[in-house]
């Protein structure tokens, strides 16, 4: 029934008279996720991609012209199998994987299943298909908020083990798989984009949901600087990784970063200072009691830096943010953009 | 409208005009960032040739009409999103707006009192930092009194690196090299201390210094600092130079493991040797205590001779007469090129070498002295 609604080869309008219908084939993992719909829309106007495939355990009720889509569950044991079938059928050339959770969850098992052996399964698919290239979502915390991180994290530091954090260690773990996958498959081009915090107007994540609260935990002494990164320009950076070939690790953030306390001050958010001991027993026992969805670890990215450097993102990517750290609040905010820069996606610079 | 309302919308407000100083420098034009020698990646093999380059993974020579196809691919996307309007609408459902975010915006402008709307890139917030110098000018002004000599050895422009003896059990010697060089120096230049992990990570007070300023000393931080060509203080000497006992004073300790020297050579910035003479006996501190350390979660607890007999008073400074002195800045760079520094004992031995530069100061300007209070 789900094919039924994909119309296979039809020349829109839309797509632009310059470039003939494209001969690539795009498949997208997590599908129902918020980057995953929003990228797929996307690629369903684009005119280089003859069709794309949407695989989600939960459909994207959306009027699609030329996307199918694939109920297969990245956890099955088959899935591999499923998976590789459908790239060889359809002819895939590139995949963007956005099957990760965006939030912690207290079905730690489940979790481990589908970020680190669902990743495990599209991997296999993925070399048993050869495809041309990868692109892997991943977060700046993989980095970690640790009080020995330099102020900006490049891409090329080694990834800590995060003993508290089962969260962060399937999400390293992942990372580990993609660069022995890409060290194993040279013929694929592996892309990881390490987003920031993610805000925006329409999306949901723990991190909205922590910063829509009227009052914010903070720890008596620690003021870090945090970083974010605006939703309109987190699907850009897919779409830029995804239409063109970088292979490597980007980390994908806004221009400007800001204390926690000026970030709770320009949304109107009230700070409730606790002693560190305190807020961690507070916010374990919030956490076991379900009532809060953030784990007491991560009351660690309110006291230590995690701040990535986004420069060879601008440089080798060509990823431009439209918004800065303070826009990106403003559009959290739902006010009018006054200091978005249009401007920004405009290279041509040496 | 909304802005309206709310008059003193932080938001709203136009960016105050200490904004330009503050704003990190890649909101600057991107022509500027795109020189090859800015930030460098630090593997752990460190560069044994000067390769002034972004890592091994661009290729310059390919870069023109790579930036042409990136640019061609941005246009792209750009104008995907207007086709996805065409076909899906507008992005879905906006959250919506609550009474509670009336309450929130009514607020802001409370919260958002004594501080900026940006920090520059090392968290440096201008507000925060004017309302603080004003006590460090009564510090640096009244207290002790500080008097300066040779500030001229500072480069007008471009990267130099300050290297000061430590000492004082509070960090005030870094606030008054600042100040001085803000102050005295004819291009009145914005310093940027390396602060130590234990004063850094100190609650409020690591938090504090760091708006106004103080960036974490770590390599990587430092190299940033120095390749946007900044004016950067360190003090080699760490916590054992702060916590260096009444007895040891103007005794420098180890210049840490010559990080700094590996620094200058690296980044072709010269070191100028400074010494701070008065700092040494603002806290005497007669012994140290290890075993609370664990609980208080600092290193020791100083014993001084009004601390902590007198409480929070005994943490009044004792107000000696300082002085700050510049000297000749070193060309180590120039010397020995910057694959010397992967040479250990040759860095070693000019850690030394500066470590006996300011000692000779120190004790230069300990023999002129008279008397600690007065000068």
């Amino acid at each position: 029934m789900s094919k039924a609604s994909s119309k296979r080869h039809r020349p829109t309008e839309l797509a632009k008279q310059s470039a003939p219908t494209g001969e690539r084939v795009a498949a997208l993992t997590g599908a129902y996720s918020f980057l995953g719909r929003e990228v797929l829309k996307r690629l369903d106007v684009d005119h280089r991609f003859a069709r794309v495939l949407a695989i989600d355990v939960r459909k994207p009720n959306l009027p699609f012209q030329k996307t199918q889509f694939h109920k297969i569950d990245l956890t099955v044991p088959t899935a591999d199998g499923d998976l590789a079938a459908l790239f060889a059928r359809e002819g895939v050339t590139d995949v963007l994987h956005a099957a990760f959770l965006s939030a912690p969850t207290h079905n730690l098992a489940w979790a481990h299943e589908l970020e680190v052996i669902g990743t495990l399964h599209l991997l296999n698919a993925i070399g048993e298909a050869k495809v041309d290239q990868l692109v892997a979502l991943s977060a700046t915390a993989v980095y970690g908020a640790h009080p020995h991180n330099p102020n900006f994290i490049s891409e090329g530091q080694e990834l800590r083990n995060h003993p508290s954090s089962q969260y962060l260690r399937d999400k390293v773990e992942v990372e580990r798989q993609l660069h022995r996958f890409s060290k194993e498959n040279p013929g694929t081009a592996v892309t990881i984009l390490r987003m920031a915090a993610i805000l925006g107007p329409t999306i949901d994540s723990f991190v909205t949901r922590f910063f829509s609260r009227p009052v914010c935990p903070l720890l008596m002494g620690y003021d870090p600087l945090l970083q974010f990164v605006h939703e309109g320009d987190a699907i850009d950076a897919c779409l830029i990784a995804l239409l063109g070939r970088h292979p490597g690790v980007f980390n994908i953030v806004a221009e400007g970063v800001l204390p926690y306390t000026t970030v709770l001050a320009l949304l109107g958010r009230v700070p409730v200072p606790m002693p560190s001991f305190l807020a961690y027993r507070l916010s374990r026992a919030l956490w076991m009691t379900q009532v809060f969805d953030s784990p007491p670890n991560f009351l660690d990215f309110l006291r230590f830096l995690c701040v990535a450097d986004g420069t060879k993102a601008r440089r080798e990517l060509g990823f431009r943010p439209r918004y800065d750290i303070q826009a990106t609040l403003r559009d959290f905010l739902r006010l009018p953009p006054a200091q978005v820069r249009e401007t920004a996606m405009a290279v041509g610079r040496g | 409208m909304a802005s309206k309302i709310l008059g003193d919308d932080p938001f709203a407000a136009p960016p105050p005009p200490s904004d330009t100083e503050s704003r990190p420098p890649e909101l600057d034009p991107p022509a500027k960032k795109a020189a090859p020698k800015r930030i460098r990646k630090r593997t752990p093999p460190s560069v044994s040739v000067p390769a002034r380059n972004y890592g091994p993974s661009i290729d310059t020579s390919r870069r023109p009409d790579r930036l042409a196809e990136i640019d061609q691919l941005c246009r792209e996307v750009r104008e995907l999103d207007g086709r996805v309007q065409e076909r899906f609408g507008a992005l879905s459902a906006r959250r919506e707006f609550t009474p509670l975010d009336l309450l929130a915006r009514l607020y802001r402008p409370l919260a958002m009192r004594e501080r900026s709307q940006t920090v520059d890139e090392f968290g440096r917030d201008p507000e925060v930092a004017a309302r603080v110098d004003r006590l460090i000018d009564f510090l640096y002004r009244r207290y002790f009194r500080v008097s300066t000599e040779g500030v001229g050895h500072i480069p007008a422009e471009g990267r130099a690196l300050i290297v000061a003896n430590h000492s004082g059990t509070l960090p005030y010697d870094g606030a008054m090299v600042m100040h001085a060089v803000r102050n005295e120096h004819d291009a009145h230049r914005e310093v940027r201390p390396l602060v130590e992990d234990f004063v850094f990570h100190f609650p409020y007070l690591g938090t504090l210094m760091n708006r106004i300023g103080g960036v974490r000393a770590c390599p990587e931080n430092a190299i940033r600092l120095l390749d946007q060509d900044q004016l950067v203080a360190v003090f080699p000497e760490g916590l054992k130079g702060i916590g260096k006992l009444f007895a040891q004073r103007y005794q420098l300790q180890r210049f840490g493991r010559g990080g700094f020297i590996k620094l200058a050579l690296e980044t072709d910035a010269p070191i100028i040797p400074t010494a701070i003479v008065g700092a040494e006996e603002i806290h005497p501190l007669l012994t140290k205590i290890t075993w609370l350390s664990k609980t208080f979660g600092i290193p020791y607890l100083p014993i001084t001779p009004t601390f902590p007999w007198l409480g929070p008073l005994g943490l009044l400074p004792l107000p000696s007469k300082w002085f700050v002195l510049f000297g000749e800045p070193l060309y180590f760079n120039a010397e020995y090129g910057a694959e010397a520094a992967n040479d250990r004992i040759l860095v070693n031995r000019l850690a030394e070498q500066v470590r006996q530069r300011i000692q000779e100061m120190i004790d230069h300007q300990l023999a002129r002295r008279r008397s600690v209070l007065f000068g």
